[in-house]
């Protein structure tokens, strides 16, 4: 037994190395769950789990929805597009609102960082964090954690290198939070408009160079470019980032042999990637998916079943 | 909350013999060995499983599939404990349709778990009978189920707990019950 | 009304003397042995009088936002935190741009007479930093000073126009120091913070960089400048140096620099009223500013009052308004923070927050308590405390990181130009 305390999960910041293992053990199970042939199982039966999506995603929003129903959970979707938002109802109305359906998890990815410890206030119900801002994405950690664990065995003392707008990035840092918490050493590599002010005071080292730090990592993390970064001068062209940062056929040659590439997708092929590279890249990548079901059943199976007395955390 | 060890219900010999006893109560009441599939619910019925594969294997030279169910996932109380139960292995890598179950626990007692395990066992596939083998029925049942093979009937009180050790797990096998210390 | 103050210390920026206090009408008319009959006697004994505070820099959202600030919510508010005149800014909708709205604003400052509200015109039409404001007319009107706060000057050669064409009427120019390319979409201080919660940070070189640009305009024109809400380490140093070398910049800043950083706004998890414009800075500004407010760099302290509505402060941090209130918070936090953190004496005190504000807008007769000067006067009780709640604020915002607080220091009356405007509850003298 493990003692599950947080009634929400916002970011990796806020879990302990133990919480995270819980999580990888759940997946595994809700792995072999979606193997048999009726891939359901009845934990959260007569749940009520709200997608509030107020960016939209197609594949996160299915991911969470799927997971939801596999546990027996009733699920809703609201996207903002759709919804009243879109007629100047505040995001805090929105939530009010859906209070009266008395949901007990709160999916939400909203567009603005570090937002969701003050709309929790609004709300009796589990929040679990789909992106916020650039925050956090701590499900997308934990299914890459998860999946570099699967193949390598251990997530102890391996060299992580995560590649390209780390600024704008929440997958960036959840996944930095994650594998700190394991002992890996993190390597961040991008144009220096890209890396955030200080970020080195997080124990992370900064390269401006990737074919210096391809020889060296066992995982690399390429993260997508946003073509507004180019008007915004973060980058004078594409071509030129393409130039430094994009992962050729040459450069693979670079990597060690077992060395994960992994992203986040979807993946802008010849930019952040080759295109001639579509095999290698491919299988992980699916298998990312495959993960993200079972880590994302974990969250909500955690924060769907602890109905216990909870403090407010502060 | 602390136990202390009340008596000592069954020994090494005693499981030994009661295993051998189930068994041949199996196969009697099942005459073709080769209808009959096993499951275990985790934990020790896993290995109270695994033992009378075992038997059955050396006296009808037939081996069974094992299955082994961890039951978590469908428990009815898991919004009431404090704690996240660590879901264990599941794996029934055989068909189920037609086949007899045999299920096998340590201990039967609000009859709960073996409820969560028939459930599960029905999302596998529809077997033709389940028959229910218990190393210890303590009584207290909560629900209308009963045990087909039972190793030993021990009356307790709610305030005892009944602990089944395998030398697997626990390094020695025995049965023992344990009552509730009052607080000094 | 003949109002005797009774065996209270007072205190100006010079010195602290100990006797009674007599006001006539509207001014104090005898400090020390006093033979008329007074109406009403005030025991101030153990107690402090102070020269009423004088507030440079103040929102009151009147005319367009009265739902967040109207005229005399903003008035109590003031007069409960001890503020007998206050300088209300322009960014209101419509803005102070022209005579006729000063003229609205003051008359309906006069029907409520609480305290003393007088208007900061805006610097330029609609505050939109295109074309100067008429500032012939706003002076005559009533505003002794001008400012575009919340916008910057972004354009130089205007603010050179704006700082020459105030020569003339003898105007203040008070200036919102910001690169408003620099701070962009930004909602806190651009720190290790800012990296590590990913949100669009304000490097402090936004607001230095606008000091060091107005100095420069302040010195080459030989100009007075006012330099507002100083909130970093590296602008106090730009600010020394120029009046080191004569230029003639003064400044102020708010209470929340002094008393939060940063990592206060982190542990509140992003809470919007812990947002401000300029944001809160890391550890060494405030000691830069404590620093400075020890030295006299600092000119004065100005609460920056900001006051919005709940729903306002509901939005998503960086979504949300940047602005707290402060008029009835200023005193007790400069107070305990700076008075009982044994930083500045309460002589200091009262200069940062009655003397030099008087002097630098020329206010005759206040911020100096002596016979003869308008009978701006608050007691205080320093050996009590208060705990800061909603329901307790006079403001119609309660949008303070100091909600739960305890601050020392409680104002317990408030006169404005011999009239009684403030009693805290329970106190008849």
């Amino acid at each position: 037994m493990v003692n599950w305390q947080k009634k929400h999960i916002l970011g990796i910041k806020d879990l302990t190395r133990q919480e995270i293992e819980v999580v990888f053990n759940l997946a595994a199970s809700f792995k072999e769950l979606s193997q048999r042939e009726v891939k359901k199982a009845p934990a959260l039966r007569g749940k009520t789990v709200i997608n509030l999506f107020f960016e939209s995603s197609t594949r996160t929003r299915t991911s969470f929805e799927l997971a939801a129903k596999r546990l027996s959970a009733d699920v809703l979707n609201f996207s903002s597009s759709t919804s009243s938002l879109s007629k100047g109802e505040t995001i805090v109305d929105t939530i009010k609102n859906l209070e009266s359906y008395h949901p007990d998890i709160l999916v939400i990815r909203i567009g603005y960082s570090n937002s969701l410890y003050s709309l929790s206030q609004y709300t009796s119900a589990s929040i679990v964090n789909a992106g916020d801002g650039a925050n956090e994405h701590p499900t997308q950690a934990l299914l890459d954690m998860f999946t570099v664990k699967e193949i390598k065995g251990t997530l102890e003392g391996l060299s992580v290198l995560i590649v390209g707008d780390i600024k704008h990035s929440r997958v960036a840092r959840s996944n930095i939070f994650g594998f700190q918490k394991f002992s890996s050493s993190l390597r961040v590599c991008g144009p220096p408009t890209l890396i955030p002010y200080e970020f080195h005071k997080l124990g992370v080292d900064i390269s401006y160079n990737l074919d210096e730090c391809l020889p060296q990592a066992d995982v690399i993390i390429f993260l997508r470019i946003q073509q507004e970064r180019q008007t915004s001068s973060f980058f004078p062209s594409i071509r030129e980032y393409v130039n430094n940062f994009s992962l050729t056929p040459e450069r693979i040659k670079r990597t060690k042999k077992d060395c994960l590439i992994m992203h986040p997708g979807p993946v802008n092929w010849d930019i952040e990637i080759s295109s001639q590279l579509k095999e290698r890249i491919h299988p992980l990548i699916l298998k990312q998916v495959e993960n993200g079901l079972a880590v994302r059943m974990a969250t909500l199976y955690l924060v769907g079943t602890q109905k216990g007395e909870y403090e407010n955390t502060d | 909350m602390k136990f202390k060890e009340k008596a000592k219900i069954l020994s090494s010999q005693d499981i030994k013999r009661i295993l051998h006893r189930l068994t041949h109560q199996i196969l009697e009441k099942n005459p073709n060995p080769y209808e009959l599939v096993i499951v275990g619910i985790q934990t020790r019925g896993v290995y109270l499983a695994k033992r009378i594969k075992e038997i059955i294997r050396k006296v009808e030279d037939v081996e069974l599939p094992l299955g082994i169910l961890d039951i978590t996932l469908y428990r009815d109380d898991l919004t009431m404990i404090g704690e996240v139960p660590l879901v264990k292995e599941t794996k029934i890598s055989f068909d189920l349709s037609d086949k007899v179950v045999i299920l096998i626990d340590d201990v039967l007692f609000t009859g709960r778990t073996v409820r969560c395990a028939l459930d599960e066992i029905m999302d596998f596939g529809r077997p033709k009978r389940i028959e229910l083998l218990v190393l210890i029925d303590r009584g207290h049942r909560e629900l209308p189920i009963r045990a087909d093979f039972v190793g030993k009937n021990i009356p307790t009180s709610k305030k005892e707990l009944v602990e089944v050790r395998l030398t697997e797990i626990d390094g020695v096998d025995e049965v023992v019950i344990l009552e509730k210390e009052e607080d000094g | 009304m003949k109002i005797l103050i009774k065996g209270a210390k007072i205190v100006n920026f010079d010195g602290i003397i100990e006797g009674n206090l007599f006001i006539r009408n509207s001014r104090i008319a005898k400090i020390g042995e006093v033979s008329e009959e007074p109406d009403k006697i005030i025991d101030a004994k153990g107690k402090f009088v102070l020269p009423g505070l004088i507030d440079m820099h103040t929102h009151l959202r009147t005319p367009g936002r009265e739902d967040e600030e109207d005229l005399w919510s903003g008035s109590k508010a003031a007069a409960k935190g001890g503020f007998t005149t206050i300088f209300c800014m322009p960014n209101t909708r419509p803005a102070l741009d022209n005579q006729g709205q000063v003229n609205w604003l003051l008359e309906e400052a006069g029907k409520i007479g609480i305290i003393e509200i007088l208007p900061v015109g805006a610097i330029t039409k609609g505050r939109e930093g295109k074309e100067l404001s008429e500032f012939g007319m706003l002076k005559k009107a009533g505003c002794l000073c001008l400012s575009d706060d919340g916008n910057p000057l972004e354009d130089s050669s205007l603010l050179r126009r704006a700082l020459e064409y105030a020569k003339m009427y003898d105007l203040l120019i008070i200036s919102h120091c910001e690169d408003k390319n620099l701070s962009a979409s930004g909602s806190l201080r651009e720190h290790l913070i800012s990296s590590k919660y990913g949100m669009e940070g304000i490097p402090w070189a936004s607001e230095s960089i606008a000091v060091f640009r107005d100095i420069e305009l302040a010195r080459y024109l030989d100009t007075k400048i006012h330099i507002a809400h100083v909130s970093t380490k590296r602008s106090l140093q730009i600010i020394k140096k120029a009046k080191e070398e004569g230029v003639k910049v003064s400044c102020e800043t708010a209470p929340h620099y002094f008393t939060l950083t940063i990592e206060d706004l982190e542990k509140s998890h992003f809470h919007p009223n812990f947002k401000v414009n300029p944001p809160l800075g890391n550890r060494e500004d405030l000691e830069a500013i404590r620093e400075g407010l020890k030295e006299g760099v600092i000119d004065c302290i100005a609460t920056d009052h900001a006051p919005h509505s709940q729903g306002e402060k509901e939005l998503p941090f960086e979504e949300a308004p940047p602005g707290v209130v402060g008029l009835e918070l200023a005193f007790s936090l400069s107070y305990t923070y700076l008075v009982k953190a044994q930083i500045l004496d309460l002589k200091d005190l009262v200069k940062l927050m009655s003397y030099n504000p008087a002097n630098i807008l020329g206010l005759k007769d206040k911020g100096y308590i002596k016979e003869g000067a308008w009978a701006d006067l608050i007691i205080v009780d320093l050996s009590r405390s208060w705990q800061v709640l909603p329901h307790k604020l006079f403001s119609k915002s309660k949008n303070t990181p100091f909600i739960g607080h305890t601050l020392e220091g409680i104002v317990e009356f408030t006169i404005c130009k011999g009239k009684v405007v403030y009693t805290e509850k329970g106190k008849n003298g």
